[in-house]
């Protein structure tokens, strides 16, 4: 690392490995109880199991997010983060949020609105833990002595989504009007500003791991954020098919979300032929797996199989099947999960001073949790396709299908434990990383960041 | 190739435009949805059933116009297919309804909030949703039995509760037996035995007990005895 301040990247992503891993535990109880194992039912049932997964996704990669703006605005705008302490206090407060919320769904306390579940009070305190992080972050750009496109991506993208939480906090009495505006949080974030803040991590690993031109990749990276944009703003309308809006959602959703897709492929082939551009050999092999990997990933995830159910005529019957779930899981995965351990894994050596990069435990967990990811996809595609056909064509009874469909959730609980032990392998070499030393300042010198180069 | 400022202009000009279109449209919905005749029948006791809905997080399993977990059945249309009597009775005690099946949490919901859950559910089944959710195209049917059966009188409580699972004379549930000759195979007292608890006569069936009065059992085994 070049700036002291690069630091507390490390805690946020310390805290996201714990958010992780308490995801996966509410994972398999939820895999457990479709398998007719819910033995938790009276202590954690289903909707509190739910919840607390979706949230805690949702935190650890916004924990993710914001610990990649503090390691790569520093670096961005060449100067250190304005304020150390109150980079802390957010993360403390961040951290007290998140458990407060998540103790209180296992008490029936919410507000029970799909991924929008933090009840209201504890919505304002998230409104202003987000602005103290941006009021941080946004007074080291001012201050910076370079304002590049990387960073103001990233800022840009970590603004809107801060300001398309608002949507989700007026109060609608109609069902219609209250989806339609918990769509302006969802979908807007996932497939809208959200991957600004992807683009922007993923073109400053670009810069740094492939050495291509920054004046080549930032062109790019305004093409694809220009594509996510142009495409997602109104591919929202696929998520208004039958709520009860006017039939054109129909025509418009359709239309934008076929075009939703090339924005990813656009990502991925963007990545790979920087690689292939790449002039230097840098020795964070791992690091480049996980930015490839997360292009690649997320056009399949996010791009095609989103694609695969968002056509008015198949979303008829796809339409709150677990299909949805299939989506979500490899979408989330590849655009998000995947671009914040790639940047974990990036910035660990400079933060630590440790060359753990590379090695077979680092390799071990990328195989093993991008082949449950893929696996856990197929459980629930091949669930959800069985369910669409008994239930939505051939009309049996909801509670019967999910009992033909329970053989298939062993499937997924045993692909889900091939993730898990990648994960575990992941988080297994971030706690050997150790904890970062001021020792590890310029760092990038002995990374070969900027002497082993190739070309220069 | 274009140049990073004509990338930039590319960037800015078409988030502008499409988020100018959303918001016209957006807009443009909300017109529509308030001009809809749903606006003019979203009650008080309809916006309280949302409340306790959203308070106990029911999309957490179960879907509503198609949005939430996918755990525990799709809501939209559960006041045509159960009617409000069995949703009553289930939302008392969900578990007692679908003994040794998938549960769903006892709520402790007073009567005033069964019937807001109820004004909820039968207010979003009532909203024009471009068809959804699909009609099923292979349907099984249930082929009548006796055509005898149809012409009796069916008691309140029958058409209210057990219709959702049996059916009679071809109208009704597939989830239990078709009950068009249920009066060969058993007489009155077994009847009313059964219905008093399913779970004492044959033990592991997925009838449940439901809850009739003494006056109710008798009617139901009455009309039940007669369909021969």
């Amino acid at each position: 690392m070049k700036y002291k301040s690069q630091k507390i990247a490390y805690w946020f992503f310390a805290t996201c490995m714990l958010l992780l891993s308490l995801q996966l535990i509410y994972g398999f109880i939820m895999g457990f109880a479709r398998m007719g194992f819910d033995g938790l039912h009276d202590w954690i049932p289903f909707n509190a199991a739910r919840a607390t997964h979706t949230n805690l996704l949702v935190v650890w990669l916004l924990t993710g997010f914001m610990g990649a703006a503090h390691y790569i605005i520093p670096e961005e705008s060449e100067s250190e983060i304005y304020s150390v302490r109150l980079a802390y206090i957010q993360l403390i407060s961040l951290i007290v949020v998140g458990v407060v919320s998540i103790i209180g769904f296992h008490f029936n306390v919410w507000e029970g609105r799909k991924f929008l579940e933090i009840p209201r009070p504890l919505d304002y305190l998230v409104v202003v833990n987000v602005l103290l992080f941006l009021f941080n972050i946004g007074m080291t750009v001012w201050k910076g002595k370079r304002h590049t496109t990387t960073g103001m991506v990233l800022y840009f993208g970590l603004f809107s989504a801060a300001l398309l939480y608002l949507p989700g906090m007026i109060e609608f009495n109609s069902q219609t009007v209250d989806s339609y505006f918990r769509w302006w949080v969802v979908h807007l974030w996932v497939e809208g500003v959200w991957e600004l803040i992807m683009g922007g991590i993923l073109s400053f690993l670009l810069i740094k791991l492939t050495g291509v031109d920054r004046e080549v990749i930032e062109k790019w990276l305004y093409v694809i954020v220009g594509l996510t944009f142009l495409s997602g703003i109104l591919g929202t309308g696929h998520h208004y098919y039958y709520i009860g809006v006017p039939e054109y959602w129909k025509w418009v959703g359709g239309f934008f979300s076929m075009l939703e897709p090339l924005a990813f492929l656009a990502m991925a082939m963007f990545a790979v032929s920087m690689y292939r551009r790449s002039g230097r050999n840098h020795p964070n092999t791992i690091s480049l797996y996980w930015t490839i990997g997360s292009a690649i990933m997320s056009f399949v995830g996010a791009g095609f199989l989103g694609f695969a159910h968002t056509l008015p005529q198949v979303n008829l019957y796809t339409h709150g099947t677990l299909i949805t779930a299939m989506h979500g899981h490899l979408a989330f995965w590849g655009a998000y999960a995947m671009i914040v351990l790639a940047i974990v894994t990036y910035s660990m050596p400079l933060l630590t001073g440790r060359k753990l990069w590379n090695n077979s435990i680092g390799l071990f967990a990328f195989w093993a949790s991008n082949i449950g990811m893929l696996g856990m996809t197929g459980a629930f595609a091949v669930a959800g396709i069985a369910q669409v056909y008994l239930e939505r064509k051939f009309g049996l009874d909801f509670l019967t299908v999910q009992k033909e469909i329970q053989v298939h959730f062993l499937g997924l609980i045993l692909a889900a434990l091939v993730f898990t032990s990648g994960i575990f392998a992941f988080i297994w070499n971030f706690i050997k990383f150790g904890t970062p030393t001021d020792e590890a300042l310029g760092a990038e010198t002995s990374s070969g960041d900027i002497h082993l180069s190739g070309r220069s | 190739m274009l140049t990073k400022f004509q990338a930039k202009l590319f960037f800015l000009i078409g988030t502008f435009i499409f988020s100018a279109i959303f918001l016209f449209l957006t807009y443009d919905s909300l017109k529509y949805v308030y001009a809809n005749p749903s606006a003019k029948t979203l009650s008080d006791e309809v916006i309280r059933g949302k409340a306790i809905w959203e308070k106990n997080n029911c999309m957490g399993c179960h879907t509503i116009l198609g949005e939430g977990a996918y755990y525990a059945p799709e809501l939209t249309k559960v006041y045509e297919r159960r009617g409000p009597e069995w949703i009553r009775v289930f939302l008392k005690d969900p578990q007692a309804m679908y003994p040794g099946e998938r549960k769903m949490v006892k709520y402790d919901f007073t009567e005033a909030q069964i019937g807001d859950l109820i004004a909820f559910l039968k207010w979003n089944g009532e909203l024009d949703l471009k068809g959804f959710p699909p009609k099923p195209e292979f349907k099984p049917t249930t082929q009548t039995v006796s055509a005898n059966a149809v012409s009796i009188a069916q008691p309140e409580k029958f058409k209210q509760i057990c219709v959702a699972c049996h059916a009679v004379g071809g109208a009704g549930g597939n989830v239990g037996p078709a009950l068009d000759t249920v009066g060969k195979k058993f007489d009155l007292a077994y009847l009313e035995n059964w219905l008093r608890d399913p779970q004492k006569v044959k033990p592991g069936t997925a009838m449940p007990k439901l809850p009739l009065s003494d006056s109710e059992i008798k009617d139901l085994s009455t009309y039940l005895s007669q369909l021969k």
